[in-house]
C-alpha cells in the first residue's frame, strides 16, 4: 500500500521545509492558488470522500461548504491539535515529523473557506511538537506560503499557534473555541453550529490534524486517486495508534476496510508472551471495547466498526491480553473521564464521578451485584443527554465493559478481589 | 413576525418564528421544568431539566435552545421525557447535602418543588458526597453555600450580562466545579442581591433576610418600591406585621425581573423606627401628646396666620395624598408655595441599569397633582433658608437631617412663626414643630405612585398601622372640611376617581384599570 500520511516521516529531517519541498511539498498549494477557485478546492475534497479524522467521521468537504459565503464576519480555520484521547498518538507523530503537511493543509483549507486567520490549537503537553510547529510556521512565512499575497496569488493568511493547557475537553471543537476565546474550556450549546457561529461568533471550521495533513495529497494527486482507496463509504487511509499488550506498538497507516484481526495478528505481531487476546478498544478510550471473539470479520472502517457495536473513533487501538483485570481497566477509564468532565452539564458532571466511585468500590472488594445494573442505568442516563459528546464518551465504555465482561465483574464482586491474581 | 404552528402534547400552538420551544410552551400554558434557563439571560443549556422529545429527532432536545419550526411535534410528558427528568433530578441531588431543615431556601426551592413533581424516589447514591465551601461571604448581602449549588450559572451570567461587573465565575472541573469570586473581588455591585432571587436553590442566600422567617409564613402584597422614581414592582413580604423582605415582581415595562440593593433594603430605614402614636403639640417650650381634634385645630389656626406659607410634601406620598394636600394648602394661603421633595445624586453605570437619580418615588405624580408651584424644590428650600416664609407644613421629610444644608434649615425653621410636621417618627425636623401629626408609611397605605416615565402604579397596604397614627390622606381629608372644602371621597379609590375627573392626564383611569402592573399615561413624560 502506498503511504500517504506517513510518506515523509522516515526521511532524515522530514520536519524541515527543504525536505518537505524536495518531496513535492507545497506543490498542491501553488496549484490551488494558481489554478483552482476556493469552491473547486472544496469540491475536490468532497469528491475525495475524506471524512474527519478527529473521531466523528463527518465528511470534510461538506463541513467546509457549510461556511456562509456572504457573511460579512471574518472566517476562521482551526486545526485541532489537542490530541488527548487515551491511546491516541497519531497527530503527535504528524506534528513532530511532518509539520509542513499540516501547515499546507491548513492553508489549503483556509483558502477553500476564504479564511484569512487560521489557528493551530495544540495540546499543552505537546511542548516539543509546539516547537517543531513554531519553526515550520516561521519557515512557511519566510518562504511566502503564509502572510500577505501568498505565492503572488493575492490571497492572505495569518497562522497562529496557540498552546492549550492540557484539558481533554478542549479537544471537543466548541470547548476548543471557548478556550481559544480566552474562556473556560466549556463546550457550547448547539445550535448554532461553529460553521456559522464559531470562534468569537464568526463562521469557523475546526479540522483534526490528520484530516488537514492529507488535504495537500488530495489536491496534488486528485480526488479520484484518494477515493479509489478504501471502502465505498470510508475512503482513503487512516492512522491507527496501537498500544498495550501487542508485540509491535506504534502508528500504522492502514487502508480503510483492512481486516482488523489480520492487522492485529500480522501487521502488529499479535499478543506477546504466549498470552491470549482478551479485548481491544479500537478507537481510543471513549469507544466501546470489543471482546476477542467479537473482532472476527470486523474491518477497519467507519461502517464495519459501527456494525460491530463500537466506533472507529480516533484510531487509538488499545490491546489487552488475558492477564488484564477488566474491573480495574473499566475503573481506570472511568477515573479518567471523571477527572476530565468539564462539569458544565448535570448528567456528565455528576454521573461520571458517580460511576467512577462505584467502579472503585467494586475494585476494592466492596461492590454488590446490583451495582452493575446501577452503572448501566447511570450510563444510559448520561448518553445522549449532554451538551457535548463527552457524556457519551464517558458512558459508552463503562457500559461496554460491564456488558462484555459481566461474568468477571460478578466473580470479582463475589470474591471481593481480582479473579486474575 | 412570521407565525409558526406547532404541536405540543397534542395541542396546536401558534407562536412566532425565533421563539424557543420552552417559551412557546410557556405562552400556551404548558410548563416545561428548568433551572438554568432565564428569559433575561443567555442560553446556557446546562441543567438538562427541560429535555423534551421532538418528533423525527432521535435524541431528546433541550427546550430552552430549540427553535420552533412549522409542523414541529413536541412531547413534554412522554415516558422518555419523564424518565429523563427523573434522572436529571437524581444527578442534581447526588452531591446535594439534603439539608432542607436548615436551608433558608426551603419552601421556595426548585429542587424541592421539582423533586415532588418529577422525581419522588429514594436516593440510589451510596458513595461519599463531595464537599464544598459553606457559608462563604460573597458580598455585603450575599452568602454562598457551594454544596447546595447546582452550577446552573445564572448568577455568573447575570453578573456578566446585566450588571456587566463579572464578579463570579465557575472554578474547577467535574463534580469539583464551584462558583467563586475572582481574586480580590467582592460581590458588592448595586444590583448584587438579584443573584439571590435568580438562584433556584439555596446556594446564594440573602444575608439580610436569612433565618428570620420560614418563607411559607410570609404574607405577600404586590406593591411598588419606594426607593426611587423608577417604580420597580415589588412584593412586600411580611411576617407578624413587619416587613421581612422585598422581592422584585416581573414587569417588563419597568424593572423586568430585577430590584436594586438600595431599594430592596430601603424598608429598614422607612419602617423600623420608633413610631409616633399620638399627635403632639408645643406647650411651654415642649411637645406634649394631645388628641387629634385639638392638634388639627391648632395646626389649621396656626398655619392660617402664618402667610406666606410653604408646603413640602414627601416624594413617598401617594397621588391621592398629593391631590388633597394641594387643596388644603390652597385654602390656607393666598399664594401657596408648594413643592414635593426632590434631590438628585450621581449614579454609576451599574446603578443606571435600574436606579433613578432621586429618592422620591412619586415626585412625578405629586407634580401632576399640582404640588409644584414654586419653581422646584431647590428654590423653595433656598427661599425657606432665606426667610421668605412665616409658616411651613412639612410632610414626611426630615429636612433638618439633609446633608449639607441641615443646620441652615434648622435655623430657618426655628424662626418660623408656625411649623406643622407630619411624619411617622419624631424626626429632628418634627422636634422643631408646633404641631406634630403621626402618619403612616408607604407599606401601610393604599394609593398610587406615578413613576419617572409617567406610569401609574398601585401601592397596597401590607402592614397594619399603629393605633393612633393616621394615613396622610386621612389627615388631609379631616382638615379639608375645616378649611371650607367639601369632600365626598372617603377612600383612596374614591380620591383617585376624583383625580381622574379633575386632572386631564389621569382622565378615565381607575384602580381597576391600573391593575397589578400599572398603566402608562398617554401624554409625554413631563420634563423636570
Amino acid at each position: 500500500m502506498e503511504k500517504i500520511l506517513l510518506r515523509n516521516i522516515d526521511i532524515q529531517d522530514s520536519h524541515t521545509l527543504q525536505v518537505y519541498e524536495s518531496r513535492g511539498g507545497y506543490r498542491a498549494l501553488r496549484k490551488a492558488l494558481k489554478e483552482m477557485t476556493p469552491e473547486r478546492v472544496t469540491e475536490e475534497v468532497k469528491a475525495s470522500g475524506l471524512r474527519g479524522r478527529g473521531g466523528a467521521g463527518f465528511p470534510t468537504g461538506m463541513k467546509w461548504s457549510f461556511v456562509p459565503k456572504d457573511s460579512l464576519k471574518p472566517k476562521y480555520l482551526i486545526c485541532n491539535a489537542d490530541e488527548s484521547e487515551p491511546g491516541t498518538f497519531k497527530d503527535r507523530l504528524l506534528i513532530e515529523k511532518d509539520p509542513h503537511a499540516m501547515v499546507e493543509g491548513v492553508i489549503l483549507a483556509s483558502y477553500a473557506i476564504q479564511s484569512h486567520t487560521a489557528f493551530i490549537y495544540i495540546r499543552g503537553e505537546l511542548a516539543f511538537g509546539a516547537k517543531v510547529l513554531e519553526r515550520a510556521i516561521a519557515e512557511a512565512y519566510q518562504a511566502g506560503y503564509l502572510g500577505k499575497n501568498i505565492s503572488g496569488s493575492g490571497y492572505d493568511l495569518e497562522l497562529i499557534l496557540h498552546r492549550g493547557a492540557g484539558a481533554y475537553i478542549c479537544g471537543e471543537e466548541t470547548g476548543l473555541l471557548s478556550s481559544l476565546e480566552g474562556g473556560r474550556g466549556w463546550p457550547k450549546v448547539k445550535p448554532p453550529f461553529p460553521a456559522t457561529h464559531g470562534l468569537f461568533g464568526c463562521p469557523t471550521i475546526v479540522n483534526n490534524v490528520e484530516t488537514l495533513a492529507v488535504v495537500p495529497w488530495i489536491i496534488d494527486q486528485g480526488a479520484a486517486r484518494y477515493a479509489a482507496i478504501g471502502t465505498e463509504k470510508s475512503k482513503g487511509t487512516k492512522l491507527f495508534c496501537v498500544s498495550g499488550h501487542i508485540r509491535n506498538p506504534g502508528v500504522y497507516e492502514v487502508e480503510m476496510g483492512y481486516p482488523f484481526r489480520q492487522f492485529l495478528e500480522e501487521d502488529c505481531g499479535g499478543v506477546p508472551g504466549g498470552k491470549k487476546l482478551k479485548g481491544v478498544i479500537p478507537g481510543g478510550a471513549s469507544m466501546p471495547v470489543l471482546r476477542a471473539d467479537e473482532i472476527e470479520g470486523v474491518r477497519m472502517d467507519y461502517e464495519s466498526m459501527q456494525a460491530a457495536g463500537t466506533l472507529l473513533g480516533s484510531g487509538g487501538v488499545i490491546v489487552m491480553d488475558d492477564s488484564t483485570c477488566m474491573v480495574k481497566t473499566a475503573w481506570n477509564i472511568a477515573r479518567f473521564f471523571a477527572h476530565e468532565s468539564c462539569g458544565q452539564c448535570s448528567p456528565c458532571r455528576e454521573g461520571c464521578h458517580w460511576m467512577e466511585k462505584i467502579f472503585a468500590r467494586i475494585d476494592n472488594g466492596s461492590g454488590e451485584k446490583a451495582d452493575l445494573d446501577l452503572i448501566l442505568n447511570i450510563s444510559g442516563n448520561i448518553i445522549g443527554r449532554t451538551i457535548c459528546p463527552f457524556g457519551d464518551a464517558a458512558a459508552m465504555p463503562a457500559a461496554a465493559f460491564i456488558k462484555k465482561y459481566r461474568d468477571e465483574f460478578e466473580e470479582h464482586i463475589r470474591q471481593k478481589r481480582c479473579v486474575l491474581t | 413576525m412570521d407565525p409558526v404552528k406547532l404541536t405540543i402534547d397534542g395541542r396546536e400552538v401558534v407562536t412566532t418564528k425565533g421563539k424557543k420551544v420552552i417559551q412557546a410552551a410557556a405562552d400556551a400554558g404548558i410548563v416545561i421544568p428548568y433551572y438554568c434557563y432565564h428569559p433575561k439571560l443567555s442560553i446556557a443549556g446546562n441543567c438538562r431539566m427541560c429535555l423534551v422529545e421532538i418528533e423525527k429527532m432521535p435524541r431528546l432536545q433541550i427546550a430552552c435552545n430549540t427553535d420552533v419550526s412549522e409542523g414541529m411535534v413536541v412531547l413534554t410528558q412522554s415516558p422518555k421525557v419523564v424518565e429523563a427528568r427523573k434522572s436529571v433530578m437524581e444527578f442534581l441531588l447526588v452531591n446535594h447535602p439534603l439539608d432542607c431543615p436548615i436551608c433558608d431556601q426551603s419552601g421556595e426551592c426548585w429542587l424541592q418543588d421539582y423533586y415532588m413533581q418529577h422525581d419522588l424516589q429514594g436516593s440510589r447514591f451510596e458513595e461519599r458526597k463531595e464537599h464544598d465551601r459553606k457559608r462563604e461571604i460573597f458580598g455585603p448581602y450575599v452568602v454562598f453555600d457551594g454544596e447546595r449549588c447546582i452550577k446552573c450559572t445564572r448568577c455568573v451570567r447575570f453578573l456578566q450580562e446585566v450588571t456587566r461587573t463579572g464578579e463570579l465565575e465557575v472554578l474547577n472541573r467535574g463534580d469539583h466545579s464551584t462558583i467563586t469570586r475572582f481574586p480580590g473581588r467582592t460581590l458588592d455591585n448595586p444590583l448584587s442581591v438579584n443573584v439571590v432571587d435568580i438562584c433556584p436553590v439555596g446556594a446564594l442566600t440573602d444575608r439580610d433576610f436569612r433565618f428570620k422567617v420560614r418563607v411559607w409564613y410570609l404574607k405577600k402584597t404586590p406593591s411598588v418600591c419606594p426607593g426611587c422614581s423608577t417604580g420597580c414592582n415589588i412584593s412586600v413580604e411580611t411576617y407578624q406585621n413587619r416587613i421581612a423582605r422585598f422581592k422584585p415582581r416581573v414587569n417588563e415595562e419597568v424593572n423586568s425581573h430585577w430590584l436594586c440593593d438600595e431599594g430592596r433594603y430601603c424598608f429598614h430605614a422607612l419602617t423600623e423606627v420608633e413610631r409616633l402614636t399620638s399627635p403632639l403639640i408645643r406647650q411651654e417650650g415642649g411637645l406634649v401628646p394631645t388628641d387629634w381634634e385639638t392638634a388639627l385645630w391648632a395646626a389649621l389656626t396656626g398655619l392660617g396666620k402664618a402667610d406666606p406659607l410653604a408646603g413640602v410634601l414627601s416624594g413617598r406620598n401617594t397621588n391621592e395624598e398629593a391631590f388633597l394636600f394641594g387643596k388644603v394648602i390652597a385654602k390656607l394661603s393666598a399664594q401657596p408655595a408648594l413643592e414635593v421633595f426632590y434631590q438628585e445624586r450621581e449614579l454609576t453605570e451599574t446603578e443606571k441599569v435600574l436606579k433613578s437619580p432621586d429618592r422620591s418615588p412619586n415626585f412625578q405624580g405629586a407634580r401632576d397633582m399640582g404640588v409644584s408651584t414654586n419653581g422646584g424644590f431647590d428654590l423653595l428650600l433656598r427661599e425657606l433658608i432665606e426667610g421668605k416664609f412665616r409658616g411651613a407644613y412639612i410632610v414626611g421629610e426630615d429636612l433638618v437631617s439633609l446633608p449639607g444644608n441641615g443646620e441652615k434649615i434648622r435655623q430657618a425653621l426655628e424662626k418660623l412663626s408656625f411649623l406643622v410636621v407630619q411624619d411617622t417618627e419624631l424626626t429632628s425636623t418634627a422636634k422643631l414643630a408646633h404641631v406634630v401629626l403621626p402618619a403612616t408609611n408607604f407599606a401601610e397605605k393604599e394609593g398610587t405612585y406615578t413613576n419617572r416615565k409617567g406610569r401609574v402604579q398601585k401601592l397596597n397596604a401590607a402592614l397594619v398601622p399603629p393605633v393612633g397614627a393616621l394615613h396622610d390622606w386621612q389627615i388631609f381629608a379631616r382638615l379639608l372640611p375645616d378649611v371650607g372644602e367639601k369632600i365626598s371621597s372617603h377612600t383612596p379609590a374614591e380620591i383617585f376617581q376624583e383625580i381622574s375627573r379633575q386632572i386631564p392626564r389621569y382622565g378615565g383611569l381607575s384602580y381597576a384599570t391600573i391593575g397589578e402592573l400599572g398603566i402608562q399615561l398617554s401624554d409625554e413624560t413631563k420634563q423636570l
